[in-house]
Order: C-alpha cells, then structure tokens, then sequence
C-alpha cells in the first residue's frame, strides 16, 4: 500500500471515528484491486451482470399494430356491428393492455408533444412508433370519427367504467367548458416547443389516470385522478370531453369523416328514446353530433327497434343528409 | 367521379399533410433513446461527495412503483471483501463473528456469501460474493456511497434497468437530480 493512499486512509478514519460506537471495528478496505477469476481460483467464474435492454424493436411494432387493430375494430364494432357489449369488451381490453400492462405509455395524446418538438427542433429525434402512435387514430378519425376514444383510450376506458348516473349537462356549459381543451393543447405546444432546458411535457406530466396504470405516484396526483372518477360518476367522460389536447385534432378530423355514429340511420323512426342515453352530450335534436360521439354506443342499446341495431351495412338506406354531412 | 364533395378534398389535402408530416418525421427518427445515469455525476457514486447522506431521489421520484434506477454490483470491479463496507454497517458494533453487527441496506437486498470454502479457523482470508437482489433493491444509493473509494473499489453504481423504465418524456428523477446525472442517450452508449 502506498504511503499516501494509508495517510488518506488514515485521514479518513480519523475523520469517522468520532461518528463510530465505541465497540465498532476500526474499518480498513481490505484489497486494493479487484480479485479476478484466476487470482480467486478453485474454479470460480465472475458471475455475469444483467444488463436488461429496452423493451424489444418487434414488441414496440406490437403496440402500434394493436393500437391500429384495436381503432379497426372499434370502427367495426360500433359502425357495423352496433354492438355496445363488443365495444365495451374491446375497452376492457384496451385498459388492460395499453394502461395497466403499457402504464399508459405510450399514447397518442402525450405524442402531440414529441411531434411538436420534433418539427421545431432539429436535434430531437422521435421514435418512428411515436410518430405512428400519433397518426393513426387521427388518419382513422378522417373516416369514421373518433373511434380511438370509444374502444382505443385508456384513459378514456377507465372514465367510462365508473358513468354511472350521467346527468345532461346544459349545451352551452358543455361548449363552454370545451373550450379548455384548446386552452391545453395551446399550453402543451407552448411548453414543447420552448428550447431543450425550459421544455416541459405538461400532457403527460398531468395526465390524472395515469398513476392508477402505473400503480404508484404522487398523492396529488392520484387524487386529481379520483376526483375526475367522482365527478365522472356524474358528468360523462370528463377529461376526454373538456381537457383532453388530443380531441381538439380529432374534432377536427373527424369533421371531414364519410361515416361515424348515426342515430335512426335506416328509418325515420324519430321517437327520441335515444336522446337521453348519451352521457358525453353527443345527442342534439335527436341526431348525433359527431365531433362530440366518443364511439361508445351506448345510444343504440336504447333503441325500441332492435333491427336497427343489427341490419346490414347493405340493407342500410344512406345517411340522411341533414346529419350534417355537409360539404 | 361526379359526386366528388369539396369535404373529400379537403379530405385528401389533409391525409397529404400527414403523409408529409409523418415522413419529416421518419426521416429524423435515429435510434431510440433511453434515461441513463451518468456514474461520474451521480453524488453516490461520484468521487469527494464521501460523508454526504446518500441521495435519496432516485428512490422518490421515479414515478414507478419501486423505482426503475437500481443499484447493480460490477462484479469484475468487486473486491469481495470480507467486510464489505456496502454489505455492513461499518460503523455498528462488533458481534461474536468479528463483523459488524449490522448490515446496511434498508430493505436487506444485498446476500454475501462466500467463495469457495471458508477456512473455520481464519474466515477472514476469504473471498466473499455480494449479489444484489433486485426486486428489493428500490435504489437508494446506501451501497453505492460506501463502496466507492476510499472505502470500497466503486463497484456498484446506480442504473437505469430499461426493462422497468417507462421512458418518461421528461423523467421525474431528471427534473430534481442536483447534478444532473440522469440523461437522455442511445440504447448502446454506456456511462460511468
């Protein structure tokens, strides 16, 4: 042992000594190199350190291509098959899989905040799953409207399992209170695009559910996340309807879609049994409004004529044109 | 086709954008990127921050359950000490086997046993092996200051495991890490 690393040594005993119990040993590291394999002997291998990699390349291709199945059969189920139960048997799902086992990551809402950063900063590279993950609810909502939300969404699926008694908000307070999601997605866009060290991903940051996927997080956290339930109990679908910065997008795009949620599509039935049945205030003088249909179906359960449920695509007269399939 | 809306153009227009969105974006997509932490700046395993309490962030802020930073023994860098000073309390009182009567881990995550056979009469002389069991370990970075020098050789560090990292956009160990020893890098690139 060099004499300056025993006066360190010693120095540094001297200075943990007053902290020690009396009967404490006097500590001196016992070896000045790490023994190898040979120097041990008798055999010994050095045992290997588990280095565990990310999450596979063809796992992470699995998630974009549940995500596009799951809104593919969400258009199905709802569109197609009218069927509430499938729907929520899909939801189940999707909670199970893209919360609870993916922990909410990654989603398509968070994902605004990748792209955003991407386009402006030239040095940030994003993942080509983020950028799938970003676009294909969004490419579907072009089509057939916001199938993402009804089957797809965690964070959706998990607010529609505690509606309970959904009371019919007023329009105007509905339309008022929308008005918020646009406030967050500008603050989202503000916050990304800020250079490298004031960035800040408030989306996913806030993201009231996401603690209950991950089964953990901070006690402000989590109570945010249950008062959403609580109130959700009441008021449908809270954050999807009022805060959430993806629905902005996906209003847009599902403005422009061919198809969506129709209610009396093949009669003209018009008996207004349905009216009441939409807890998310989708349902306005009897017809669906689509930008607001969160795709859950629950409207044609309430239907009296159970073939309007179940006619074929074929057999079903087109969309009346006062539905708002305005060019 | 006669019955083209302007609703379908504008349709198209925008399925456009996003293509060309989208390709921008592929074009820029490099590798993934996953949290690290960097040894060299990291107050536990950092040289000269020796006295310091160990710093507890990792263990409080990961937003999973039992955080995803642990602590991970280089074996090749181990000195398989007798009386390891990440194994022991080194500072609690000497019990009949001549050890300290203590060990220093919270959650009791660390096993030592010994290499080879112990000789009765000077179990002293002997290599012993110190695993880490890392489903207790919730990271607290207690081994890691005492192994490092001068006590110990300094092998063990605090890691990221990737297989229990979510990959936050901005990890919440990063936004209140006093050295900012937590960065963004691609999978291969090894630290400390």
């Amino acid at each position: 042992m060099s004499t300056v690393r025993a006066a360190i040594l010693l120095l540094f005993a001297a200075s943990i000594a007053p902290v020690a119990r009396a009967q404490a040993i006097p500590y001196q590291r016992p070896v000045d190199t790490a023994p190898q394999q040979n120097t041990i002997g008798g055999g010994y291998k050095t045992p290997p350190v588990q280095k565990p990699l990310p999450r596979d390349a063809w796992l992470q291709l699995l998630d974009v291509a549940l995500l596009g199945l799951a809104t593919g059969a969400s258009v199905w189920l709802v569109l197609n098959r009218r069927s509430r139960k499938g729907l929520a048997w899909l939801s189940l799902g999707s909670l199970a899989y893209f919360g609870f086992y993916r922990q909410g990551c990654i989603c398509p809402i968070g994902s605004i905040q990748n792209v955003a950063v991407a386009l402006v900063d030239p040095h940030y590279s994003i993942p080509m799953v983020a950028t799938a993950v970003f676009f294909i609810p969004l490419v579907v909502a072009l089509f057939f409207g916001r199938a993402f939300c009804g089957g797809v969404c965690p964070i959706g699926a998990i607010q529609d399992l505690v509606v309970l008694k959904p009371i019919q908000t007023p329009r105007r307070l509905d339309r008022v209170l929308g008005l918020l999601k646009y406030v967050y997605l500008g603050l989202a866009l503000f916050f990304a695009v800020r250079p490298a060290l004031g960035r800040d991903f408030v989306i996913c940051r806030f993201d009231p559910f996401v603690g209950f996927f991950r089964l953990s997080g901070a006690p402000h956290m989590l109570m945010l996340g249950a008062a959403f339930l609580i109130v959700g109990m009441f008021v449908g679908r809270p954050y999807c309807r009022y805060l959430c910065p993806y629905a902005v997008l996906l209003n847009w795009c599902t403005r422009l879609a061919r198809r969506g949620v129709t209610i009396t599509p093949d009669k003209e039935l018009d008996c207004g049994l349905c009216t009441g049945s939409c807890p998310f205030g989708a349902i306005d003088k009897m017809r669906a409004v689509r930008k607001d249909c969160l795709y859950c179906a629950r409207c044609y359960t309430s239907c009296p004529v159970p073939e309007v449920g179940r006619t074929p695509r074929s057999a079903r007269v087109p969309l009346d044109p006062q539905l708002g399939a305005r060019p | 086709m006669s019955n083209v809306t302007r609703r379908d153009l504008f349709r198209g227009t925008v399925l456009a954008a996003m293509g060309g969105g989208a390709l921008f974006l592929a074009r820029k997509a490099n590798g993934q990127v996953v949290w690290q932490v960097d040894a060299s700046r990291c107050i536990n395993s950092r040289l000269g921050e020796a006295g310091v309490e160990a710093c507890n962030l990792c263990t409080t802020e990961c937003v999973v359950a039992l955080s995803a930073v642990r602590a991970v023994n280089e074996y090749s860098r181990c000195g398989r000490c007798n009386i390891c000073p990440a194994y022991f309390n080194i500072t609690s009182a000497v019990n009949e086997l001549g050890q300290p009567s203590e060990k220093l881990c919270p959650r009791d995550a660390i096993a030592r046993k010994p290499i080879g056979k112990v000789d009765p009469e000077d179990p002293a002389n002997n290599f012993y092996e110190y695993v880490i069991d890392e489903s207790k370990c919730d990271g607290c970075g207690k081994c890691v200051m005492k192994c490092k020098e001068p006590l110990g050789l300094g092998s063990i560090v605090l890691r990221v495991r990737h297989d229990r990292c979510v990959n936050c956009n901005r990890c919440a160990i990063s936004e209140k890490c006093p050295k900012d020893a937590l960065r963004q890098l691609p999978v291969g690139q090894a630290l400390g």
